[in-house]
Formats: structure tokens, sequence, C-alpha cells
């Protein structure tokens, strides 16, 4: 059963002084799905991604995180984790920043993996670019090409199309298709509805618990109503 | 330890200086602006000797003492009455005014006194003008008295003296305010989040850093060195290697200093704030200006634990003294520098600790 599934959490408790961001989240991603965390803001979304990362110690609740702790999973080097801002040195090249991030996972035949990651995200022939001198929706594919150098197995993703015009933002989820096309599990998280049907699996979440998870379809039909910001708003209500 | 990943650390850092045109000025066009600025104000010796003016109608003494005392090169002498005297004392027209009292014996010298460090300078020169006149004349008996210096000499300017503490106090300010700054940017632009999503350790995170800006913070004490050494011409008696080392140790404890003042800020702005709270006390209480053993009872404990009391201490008894590296106070010094930046150095790794699980 554990082997089926990326992630798993059970009752994570996480507080900020006296913000308590996560009340006992539970939720569960399978293998190669792309599982959508779908919610508004200030709702646990980044909370719980920082979780996964390890970057955050809950203080209650178990968290698996492809069958170990999340530290494990990430010093094991199979975790690729994209901020919600890209995170990258603005005074160095593209290809400078990636071979970096690469040097730091000890990634193998590291040019010829930098080469394929910007290939996949469009960007190979900027890639002397300094990063100040580009874009920021170019930074952004920048930074979400670090984060699979290393052919992770599980991707975390914070908002990665925030801000992001609709024609790059249809650009951005074919790209993440094809990256779980290639076995690699996504968590994205998102407070755009219309997002939802891209999803394999989602997971509503508000007030830092999961108010349900499924297909978009099947939320829909759970919850009785006829789109998913209905069901939203109506199983925010049941709670 | 992945020393590859240190590597990576130290190597990111020398790369985005190589674009970073403002923080290499501030590396090593600062230095040698300041130490320029410094050498033309205090490396010459423009002292001027001061006007004084000798109240002939208040004067009891015999003419020719008179005559030899505006005749002294030490000062610049002036004939003037009492009431013209103290008009040119307020004007500023006259450093000093002078008389002798015939009933009490007392020889006067009223000086303008707003400046204590130049009313010292002119009641000296006024007394040994007049010793040196009544020495001419015979009526003063006794031997003559010759000053002779264990080390400096009478060809030392004050930059002389003061070298060895600006050359560590510049290498100190430059480098620590690079390193706050820098390593605050990769907490304000998400990238120590990235980084901490990796298998990249905290440690090996600060050690790359160390690493990193230790190349840079040495290339500047290295040219803030020359630039005093061979361009400033200041006199220096120890070992010029020696003088590095301690230079060296200085340096690779304020980046750790920088790093681990970085985590109490939340913002540039802030950190440059901390600059005055850091280095002010090192201004004062170090030995900069005032010798430590000068200082209040009350403040001496506070000097024992800034760094630069003891890069002072020892770049002072190497430039100044000539002591070796090998001289037990030297040593000490060192590894009292070392110590200091070890312990910075964990407080940083500790301080990244508390803001990532």
């Amino acid at each position: 059963m554990e082997a089926d599934f990326a992630v798993v959490a059970q009752g994570i408790r996480k507080r900020f002084g006296a913000i308590e961001a996560l009340r006992g989240l539970d939720l569960s991603i399978r293998v190669g799905e792309i599982y959508g965390l779908l919610g508004p803001n200030g709702s646990g979304k980044t909370t719980i991604i920082r979780c996964v990362a390890g970057l955050l110690r809950p203080e209650a609740g178990t968290l698996s995180v492809l069958g170990g702790t999340p530290r494990a999973a990430v010093n094991s080097g199979r975790v690729g984790y994209m901020t919600q801002a890209p995170a990258l040195y603005a005074d160095l090249s593209v290809e400078e920043n990636l071979a970096f991030f690469a040097a730091l996972e000890n990634v193998p035949n590291a040019s010829q993996r930098i080469e394929e990651s910007l290939r996949a995200v469009d960007l190979l022939d900027r890639r002397r670019s300094v990063v100040s001198t580009l874009s920021g929706g170019m930074r952004t594919r920048v930074s979400l090409a670090a984060t699979f150098l290393n052919h992770p197995s599980l991707l975390l993703l914070d908002e990665p199309t925030v801000g992001v015009d609709p024609v790059l933002r249809h650009q951005s989820w074919a790209r993440f298709r094809r990256l779980a096309a290639a076995g690699i599990t996504i968590l994205v998280s998102s407070h755009v509805m219309d997002e939802a049907s891209r999803c394999d699996r989602l997971g509503l979440i508000r007030d830092g618990v999961v108010l349900a998870e499924g297909s978009a379809n099947e939320l829909v039909s759970r919850a009785g109503t006829r789109d998913l910001e209905s069901a939203f708003l109506s199983l925010a209500e049941a709670r | 330890m992945d020393v590859r990943r240190v590597r990576a650390v130290a190597k990111r850092i020398v790369l985005g200086f190589r674009r970073d045109r403002r923080s290499l000025g501030l590396l090593f066009a600062a230095p040698i602006i300041v130490l320029s600025l410094v050498g033309a104000v205090w490396g010459s010796t423009t002292e001027r000797a001061p006007v004084v003016a000798i109240a002939t109608d208040r004067f009891a003494g015999p003419p020719n003492v008179i005559d030899r005392f505006l005749s002294s090169s030490i000062i610049q002498g002036r004939r003037a009455t009492f009431d013209e005297g103290s008009r040119q004392l307020r004007d500023g027209e006259a450093d000093a005014l002078v008389w002798l009292d015939g009933q009490s014996a007392i020889m006067h010298i009223v000086i303008e006194g707003s400046d204590p460090l130049a009313s010292g300078t002119i009641g000296t020169a006024v007394q040994r003008a007049f010793v040196e006149g009544l020495t001419a004349l015979g009526q003063v008996p006794g031997p003559r008295i010759v000053i002779e210096q264990l080390y400096g000499g009478s060809d030392y300017s004050l930059l002389d003296y003061l070298a060895p503490v600006l050359v560590a106090f510049f290498a100190f300010f430059f480098i620590f305010l690079l390193s706050a700054v820098s390593f605050l940017r990769e907490r304000t632009t998400g990238t120590l989040e990235r980084l901490m999503a990796t298998p990249l350790r905290r440690g090996e995170l600060v050690i790359g850093y160390l690493v990193g800006f230790s190349f840079f913070a040495l290339l500047q004490a290295l040219v803030i060195l020359v630039f005093t050494v061979f361009v400033l011409q200041v006199h220096y008696r120890g070992n010029l290697a020696t003088i590095f080392i301690v230079e060296a140790v200085l340096v690779v404890g304020a980046v750790s200093l920088g790093l681990l003042v970085s985590a109490a800020a939340r913002n540039e702005l802030q950190a440059v704030q901390f600059v005055p709270i850091v280095l002010l006390p090192q201004v004062f209480l170090s030995g900069l200006l005032i010798p430590v053993d000068q200082l209040p009872d009350y403040l001496r404990p506070f000097s024992t634990v800034l760094p630069l009391t003891y890069a002072n201490e020892a770049l002072r008894s190497v430039m100044i003294k000539g002591y070796e590296l090998a001289d037990p106070l030297v040593l000490r010094d060192i590894g009292i520098l070392v110590a200091f930046g070890l312990v910075m150095a964990v407080g940083a790794v500790a301080s990244i600790r508390r803001e990532v699980a």
C-alpha cells in the first residue's frame, strides 16, 4: 500500500506563534500522478509543501515521503522543489545556476542533464544569459528546469503558474504533463480553480485541513454540485 | 561533509562577484580611496608652528629673553600688548598669549582651548621655546635632555602609528558588510530555502561561504597591505608575511560574523543598521583610538571580547615593535582570532537551523 504512494500525510499539525497553519491535515499522493492542492491564500498549501520538502518539522502527525522521512527523501536527491518565487542567483548565467544546483545534488553527466532540462523548458538558446536580464516568465522556467536536473521521483511545485499569462500557463501545464508521463510524481499547489481539471487528483484545502480528495469529477459528484468551485464552497460549509 | 558541495557554494560566490561591480568596488576601490585620504591627512608632517603673542607690557623678564623667545623656530612669535594679544587670541589670529608676572614669577600661557589635542601641542611648544631661549642665555643650569624611543622614531608620522589599526579596521569593516548583505540576500531572495531543499547541509553552506568570501577577503587584505606599505610607505619593522597572517585570520572571522549578523536582519537596510552596532564599540574599545589600558576599569572587560582588540595588539606589535610570528603575544592573539572566527561560524550554522527546520 505504502509503495503505491509517494506522499502520505496523517494528522499533520504546524503552528507559527499564535497561528495554527495546519490543523491535522491528511493527504495521500499516488506514485506517478499530478496531485493538485487547491485552496485560497493562507489555507496552508505552502506550509504542507515545505513540510514535504523537509524545510518545516510538523509538531504532530506522520509524514512519509517516498517511503521515508522528508529529510531522507531530500538528501537522496529524489525530490525537486520549486519555490513560489523563482529562487535563482541573478548575477549568474542560466547555465551557471543550473550547474550549481546540479553540483549540490551530485547530478551525474551534469552538462548533458543541464542541456536536457533547458530544452524541456525551451530555454536552450538562453543558456548563457545572465538571469537578471531574463523576463519573469523565463526565470520561472529556469527555476523549474533546476528542479528536475536529477531526474527526481517527486516534484513539489508551489503555485508555479501565479502571475503567468494564459499562453505560458498552458505551456507550463503541458510541461508538467510531460514530466508526469516520464514517471515523476507532481504535487502542485494553486488557488485558481480552473487549473483543477489539469490534475489527476485534487486535495481541496482550507484552514489547514484537506476537506476532500479525489478527481475533479469525483469531488463534484460527491458534493452534488455543478462545478468544482461550488463543490469547494459546499464542502467548506459542511465542515 | 561533501567537499564537492562546499566547492560548489564557494564557486557560486566567486562567479557572482565577477559580475557584481558594486561589491567589487566596495572590496577593492573603497579601501584604497579611504586609505589614500588617511595617508594624505595623517601621512605628511604638516605641523604648523603655533602663533604666539608675547604681551611685552606684562612681561617682567629681561628683553633679551623676549628676543630669544621670538627667534625660536618652534613657535611663530610676535610682540603685542596684553589687550592686542587677547584680541588676536579671540579672533583666531594667535594660538597663545604669553606673559611673565614679575611678582609671582609665574609665566602665564593663555591658549584658545576649544581643541584639547591642539592645546597640549601649543602649551608644550611654548614651554620648549621658552626653555630653549633661557638655556641659550645660560640661565637654566643642568643637563640637556635628549629623548630617544625604543620603537618608532622622529621620522615616524602619525600614520605610521595608526597604520596597523587602520589596516585591521578597514579589512574587517568592508568584508563584514559585504558578507552580511550577501548572505542576507540568500535569505530574502528565497535561494536559502531552495538550498535547504537539496542535500546541501548547513555546515557545508557556511563553510562554502567562508571559503568563497575568504578568497576575496584575503585578496582585499593583500591589497590593503600592499597599498599601505608600498604606496603610503608606512614604516614597518616586522615580517610582511606575519602581518598578512594576522590580517587573514581577522578577515575570516569578519566573514563569519557577517553571516551570523545577517540572521538577525530582515532586509538590507537592517543589515546596514548593524554596522554601527558591531563596529562603533570596536572603534572606541579595541585600542584603535584610546589604548585599552587607558580605558576605565568597567569598560575593559568589553574590549576583551572584541576581535579588533587582538588584531590591533598583534599588528602594532608586529609592525611597530617588530615582533615575530613565534612571539607568544602574537601567537595568543592569532589563536583568539581563530577561536572568534570558529565561534561565529558555529553561530552562523545555528542561525540557519532556527530559520529552516
